[in-house]
């Protein structure tokens, strides 16, 4: 239910920008495990069979770089790592056990939310990086052919990296989602209770209430 | 040489298939054969070419005079067979270096290995390397996959071609359609032991002739090949673009190999993880608000 006195957490633009990758990402997860493993590829038929899984998965690709930097413009000020998210990381094994008395409270964002938020730029510069030479082996704007050693080589990151992103979203969605209700409610309407922001982002919910 | 042999030619029992985990269903066993190209014998008709045109119904590719004898610069998808000409100085004398490119259906094929598709790629008991297009994705790691750089990728069709053997005119107890052809029997058909014992025959008589490097190729990093050469300048493998030592998985290959096991059930685990710490740990959500109360209670 929503209050009058809920917090304004996400704006129209950043839900949208973030279901974009989020969607985009998923769909590139689940078509790429498809690839890389025999006993996966049955995932292919879920988007419309190999070929189809084949086409789509890199101009998702392209979906997903194009939406990650949007998202980097606008939230990279936000996400700046400052001394209290290094605290915060520091305590990260209370926090995994819900032992708040040893977190230091977040702002808007905590340091985890902020670590993810970089491991994802990066991840997101290794997918479309090493994601080109898979795509257009033949070679692309006057780049390439990369047939043999690079696509070889590329395979390996592009695979590593995959599973270094889908392990953080494992965590993302999770917590985003049955370990902390409320927070997809902010994702999804833009704004949470006074209680969660009190809850999780204790600073951020005195800087709006301007007390 | 059994050229013209009568009868099936070893089986077409699926011996390896592309992207499957899978043993594969072939239990029948007969023997492998392999095509010989003595390169010695060739003089550069290119009526092989035109034969494997001819058999598989393979479209004319325009060309254009760039200054050598071979009708194409490269392989392509219409263009399974290229009689490649390497012009170089051996001993203050010019040579042609002349090859025969086209798939060698390696024993240990490096597409097949590569291939995400099940399916896509399968390899016979007879040794025979054959790609099932309508299996395949089109996504061209077999192209990256292959040490001696044969698939081609067609753009229409989104599809990677390459020489199959004639793996039809092999079921029906002939030769392939280069083999037919080739007017000085510088191909040769058979099993491939008794291929690898006439390359001996020819070797020593090479290297009788003075071709003292005169070799057999049959590359042991590829498990050996079902199109085999024997090479007169053996010591120059480079300038016939024959690989000196082929793998059929490459170091970036073999590690992915391993990493996909791991990597799959790393994201089991991570699944698995989540659920058991919200069994352990549950849901952490902010106590109900009383009504009337603005601020909502301390909590740590």
């Amino acid at each position: 239910m929503s209050d009058r006195r809920d917090l304004k957490r996400f704006t129209y633009a950043e839900r949208v920008i973030h279901w974009v990758a989020g969607l985009s990402f998923v769909f590139l997860l689940f078509t790429g495990l498809a690839f890389s493993h025999p006993r996966l590829f049955w995932i292919t038929s879920l988007v419309g069979g190999g070929p189809t899984a084949r086409v789509l998965h890199p101009w998702m690709g392209v979906l997903f770089t194009a939406s990650m930097v949007v998202m980097f413009l606008m939230w990279a000020k936000d996400m700046s790592i400052q001394s209290r998210d290094r605290a915060w990381l520091k305590a990260m094994k209370h926090y995994a056990v819900h032992d708040k008395d040893n977190v230091p409270p977040a702002g808007k964002y905590n340091g985890g939310q902020k670590l993810f938020f970089w491991s994802m730029a990066v991840l997101g510069v290794a997918y479309i990086v090493t994601g080109i030479p898979m795509w257009m082996p033949g070679g692309v704007l006057g780049l390439g052919p990369f047939y043999g050693g690079i696509v070889n080589a590329m395979r390996v990151v592009h695979y590593l990296s995959t599973v270094g992103g889908g392990l953080l979203m494992i965590v993302h969605v999770y917590l985003g989602t049955i370990a902390y209700p409320g927070t997809l409610e902010g994702m999804l309407h833009g704004s949470v209770s006074r209680a969660w922001a009190k809850l999780h982002h204790p600073l951020w919910q005195k800087e709006e209430s301007g007390s | 040489m059994a050229q013209g042999t009568q009868g099936p030619q070893g089986s077409l029992a699926v011996k390896r298939v592309s992207a499957s985990p899978d043993p594969a269903p072939g239990i029948r066993t007969g023997p492998e054969y392999a095509k010989l190209i003595d390169i010695s014998r060739c003089i550069g008709c290119k009526g092989c070419e035109v034969a494997c045109k001819e058999w598989n119904e393979l479209g004319v590719e325009p060309t254009e005079n760039f200054g050598s004898m071979q009708s194409h610069r490269d392989l392509g998808p219409d263009t399974w067979l290229l009689m490649r000409f390497n012009e170089i100085e051996v001993g203050g004398d010019l040579q042609w270096l002349i090859k025969k490119d086209a798939c060698l259906h390696c024993e240990e094929p490096g597409c097949l290995y590569a291939c995400p598709a099940p399916g896509a790629i399968v390899q016979y008991e007879n040794g025979i390397v054959d790609f099932n297009q309508e299996q395949c994705i089109g996504c061209q790691l077999c192209v990256s996959g292959c040490p001696f750089d044969i698939p081609r990728f067609n753009p229409d069709t989104r599809r990677v071609y390459k020489c199959n053997m004639c793996v039809d005119r092999v079921e029906a107890g002939l030769e392939p359609a280069c083999v037919k052809t080739c007017p000085t029997n510088a191909i040769s058909w058979g099993t491939k032991e008794d291929m690898v014992a006439l390359a001996e025959r020819k070797v020593e008589g090479l290297q009788a002739r003075g071709f003292d490097n005169a070799t057999l190729y049959d590359p042991a990093g590829v498990g050996g090949t079902h199109m085999m050469y024997v090479v007169p300048h053996g010591d120059q493998l480079a300038e016939y673009d024959l690989p000196a030592d082929p793998t059929a998985a490459p170091g970036a290959l073999a590690a992915l190999g391993g990493l996909r096991q791991l990597g799959a059930s790393a994201l089991g685990l991570g699944l698995l993880a989540t659920a058991l710490h919200y069994l352990g740990f549950g849901p952490q959500a902010p106590e109900p608000e009383r009504s009337g109360q603005t601020g909502g209670s301390t909590q740590a």
